[in-house]
């Protein structure tokens, strides 16, 4: 047994400790939260944009307001929704998987939270201006994204607002690699961590190392703008593809970053589910180091139609990257057979997940060579593609982990009902939003368009799109009720009510400020499995007289 | 049935009218089947396990914990290794039609993109069509030969894109992009801005008309002299 002891702190209370707290819980709950928060205002613009394109003509909104929404539809998705939820998931559980009793910089933890907050805020801000929000996609190509062509304080304000959350989130990167390199309890072997863990191993020095290219790539932006350089503009001996080349430096990792800890939320869940062990823990390490190693050398598969990058070169690494992915797929299959399967409401989210992500990771394939790219690049198809992934996989895997989870965060359990029901509409809802647009793109329906004329044959589609963008919206709405009433009235959750195998399933529901009283001894990657089973077999023993 | 809809879809994309057009057709077709192959495969597989091996109610016992069988990861390591292998080389080929450049094309027709519209200018020829929207110019090419578009832009990005053709470059500010095209059957095909470019984005529309050779050279003449007398 190890026993750990920690004075306790002073804590503010009330509504000043949230504002104040350096506890890696709370500061992940707030991280969470923030995420929600945007993730609904950014579904929000969705579905404004998704009204306005249900049918022919400009019935909503106007050019300018449309290209708004979509500009910040995608940043508050990416930055302010993703990365962030990423992030607080990570800050809440990585200590806790770890049997550490906080991350290895608090302060650190809550400056970075802080900033995220404050750059999400402040990106969104530019709707309040004069000329609106920055409208000139949330990838911001240059020159479009200069001074000449988009005036206004919604783009400075756009800039800075995403490379303040950015410079964040290297700091929450590097804070949680020092957790985990440093702050291992005993026995916490690196090969007997969970699968989460060392997905946000891989996601974190993914953030360290590509982040620095998107803050470089705004820094130029902003000097391009506001100190009359010319490092995009052509007319001044600038280059409008180097902008490119630094965002999906940053940007292609950003994917992975946005789909690797959602593996291993999906990772951890599945088994718990089964009732079995992860399928080939070692490989499905090896896939995950294989994954971010190659993230790296993919980016340019987003720029074939510029004719200016290595078109077999980026085509060969970005179908390799298919590989490590794909053979998840056969370990999380692997996990399954031969188990006993409870299909509550974490495990459900999690099948969803395994169909919409198969189906977003194989239309990925498709683009990564260039002939077919040139064909679908910049229409319909890709969006439907990053969707596929983005929320039938990452969203899906998201509400997993919530369900999975929010039981030891709260101590209440989330109403199964409402649950499944949330489930089954989104399900529903996602593949009518989502499947249409791959024949809208095929039939050359092209991306950021407020409008399309009637002739071209796109209504029909995106009627569908739009009525199920309605019922991904009623599915997040029924999510909501679920939390707001089953956090007040909710059973109790006790400290392991799936059967967990982690460390955080170790100690109460929520946990303590210092995280556990005691940890049971670490021997395996499933430590609570471990004691549970021997429990359960000197449990007879001890018993009689 | 997800292979009929994977085939289906293979089958939406309507065959192209050009040489360049039908190498992409048949590549997304093969990619087409093998996903469609793949996708059927997997998710059976995922259907199969969970209803196959589903608790059932009042069954406490714990299932046979094994952990993993290195030498079927190794096996389905290799086995997606192999396929992306294939589709990259199938890739490879393709790639090599859609980006031949004709030696001696036909007409060199620089394309030049602005905030809102298209300048298209017969190289040699002095003729030039542009408009914008509302006008979408009309270019006229002809069939059976292969013409040369070289792709540039005035101000911000743009993207060259021919929907039904099944092609798009990008028309990037300061830099030249040139695609070839040989179309071989007459029609007229709408042509779009691929790339966000600003406010007019969705309207930046011109159509291609594809005329006989014959047509085409009386064409580029009556044109030549509508410019001159203009």
């Amino acid at each position: 047994m190890v026993t750990l002891e920690h004075s306790v702190p002073r804590t503010a209370g009330g509504l000043l400790e949230w504002f104040t707290s350096v506890d890696h819980k709370k500061i992940g709950i707030l991280y969470l939260s923030s995420a929600l928060v945007f993730f609904v205002l950014s579904g929000i613009l969705a579905l404004v944009m998704r009204s306005e394109l249900a049918q022919p003509g400009l019935q909503l909104v106007d050019r300018q307001t449309y290209a708004q929404l979509f500009t910040m539809h995608g940043t508050g998705m990416m930055f302010f929704f993703g990365t962030p939820m990423v992030i607080g998931l990570a800050n809440y559980f990585v200590p806790l998987h770890i049997g550490a009793p906080d991350v290895a910089f608090p302060r650190l933890n809550a400056f970075a939270f802080w900033l995220t907050l404050a750059g999400a805020v402040m990106a969104f801000a530019g709707f309040l201006t004069a000329t609106g929000a920055a409208a000139f996609g949330w990838t911001a190509y240059a020159p479009l994204s200069g001074d000449a062509y988009s005036p206004g304080t919604g783009a400075d304000l756009w800039i800075i607002g995403v490379a303040l959350s950015g410079v964040a989130g290297v700091l929450a990167a590097v804070n949680l690699l020092a957790t985990i390199f440093g702050m291992r309890a005993p026995g916490m072997s690196m090969l007997r961590m969970s699968i989460f863990n060392w997905n946000i191993v891989v996601t974190s020095i993914l953030i360290a190392f590509s982040f620095p290219a998107l803050t470089v790539a705004l820094a130029l932006l902003w000097a391009d703008r506001n100190l009359g350089s010319s490092f995009f503009e052509p007319a001044g001996g600038g280059d409008p593809v180097l902008y490119q080349h630094l965002f999906w430096f940053f940007g292609h990792p950003e994917v992975y970053i946005l789909i690797l800890p959602f593996f291993g939320i999906v990772t951890e869940i599945i088994p718990v589910f089964s009732r079995k062990p992860v399928f080939g823990y070692k490989g499905f390490v090896f896939a995950t180091l294989l994954i971010g190693a190659y993230s790296f050398s993919v980016w340019a598969h987003h720029m074939f139609t510029t004719g200016a990058v290595d078109g077999p070169f980026f085509s060969a690494t970005s179908m390799l990257i298919a590989v490590p992915t794909g053979i998840k797929f056969f370990n999380w299959i692997g996990t399954m057979w031969g188990g006993k399967i409870h299909f509550q409401t974490p495990m459900l989210f999690c099948a969803g997940f395994l169909f919409m992500f198969l189906m977003g990771g194989i239309t990925g394939v498709f683009l990564a060579s260039p002939p077919l790219d040139y064909f679908v690049h910049d229409t319909y198809y890709v969006v439907a593609h990053l969707h596929y992934v983005l929320f039938g996989g990452s969203v899906f895997a998201m509400f997993a982990g919530l369900y999975y989870w929010i039981p030891k965060m709260s101590g209440r359990m989330l109403s199964e009902g409402l649950g499944k029901l949330h489930f089954v509409l989104l399900l529903v809802g996602m593949n009518a939003a989502f499947f249409p647009m791959h024949q809208l793109g095929i039939d050359g329906m092209q991306r950021r368009i407020p409008d399309y004329p009637a002739s071209f044959g796109y209504a029909q589609e995106n009627l569908v799109s739009t009525a199920g963008a309605f019922l991904i919206a009623l599915a997040v709405l029924v999510f909501f009720i679920n939390l707001f009433v089953s956090l007040r009235r909710g059973p109790l959750a006790g400290d392991d009510p799936w059967g967990g195998y982690t460390l955080e399933w170790a100690t109460t529901s929520p946990p303590p400020h210092h995280n556990f009283h005691r940890l049971p001894p670490i021997r395996s990657a499933r430590p609570v499995f471990d004691e549970r089973r021997e429990n359960a077999q000197a449990g007879p023993e001890g018993g009689s007289p | 049935m997800a292979l009929l809809v994977m085939v289906g879809a293979s089958a939406c994309v309507p065959q192209a009218p050009s040489v360049q057009g039908r190498a992409v057709n048949q590549l997304y077709g093969i990619f087409a089947v093998i996903a469609s192959i793949i996708f059927v495969v997997t998710a059976a597989l995922i259907a199969l396990s969970m209803l196959r091996y589903r608790a059932k109610p009042s069954d406490d016992a714990l299932p046979a914990q094994f952990e993993g069988n290195v030498k079927l990861e190794l096996i389905w390591f290799a086995i997606p290794t192999v396929i992306v292998v294939v589709l990259f080389i199938l890739t490879l080929q393709k790639l090599d039609v859609v980006t031949e450049r004709a030696p001696d094309p036909e007409s060199i027709i620089e394309v030049d993109a602005y905030q809102w519209g298209w300048s298209f200018t017969y190289r040699g020829e002095g003729v030039n069509i542009s408009g914008g929207p509302h006008n979408d110019p009309e270019l006229v090419v002809p069939i059976d030969r292969a013409v040369a578009f070289e792709i540039s832009a005035e101000d911000v990005q743009h993207s060259f894109y021919l929907p039904r053709l099944l092609i798009k470059r990008d028309a990037i500010p300061g830099r030249t992009n040139r695609v070839d095209v040989e179309i071989d059957e007459p029609g007229r095909y709408i042509g779009k801005c691929a790339e966000f470019c600003g406010l007019l984005h969705a309207e930046m529309n011109f159509v291609v008309r594809a005329v006989p050779p014959l047509e085409y050279r009386a064409w580029l003449i009556e044109r030549k002299q509508d410019d001159g007398n203009a």
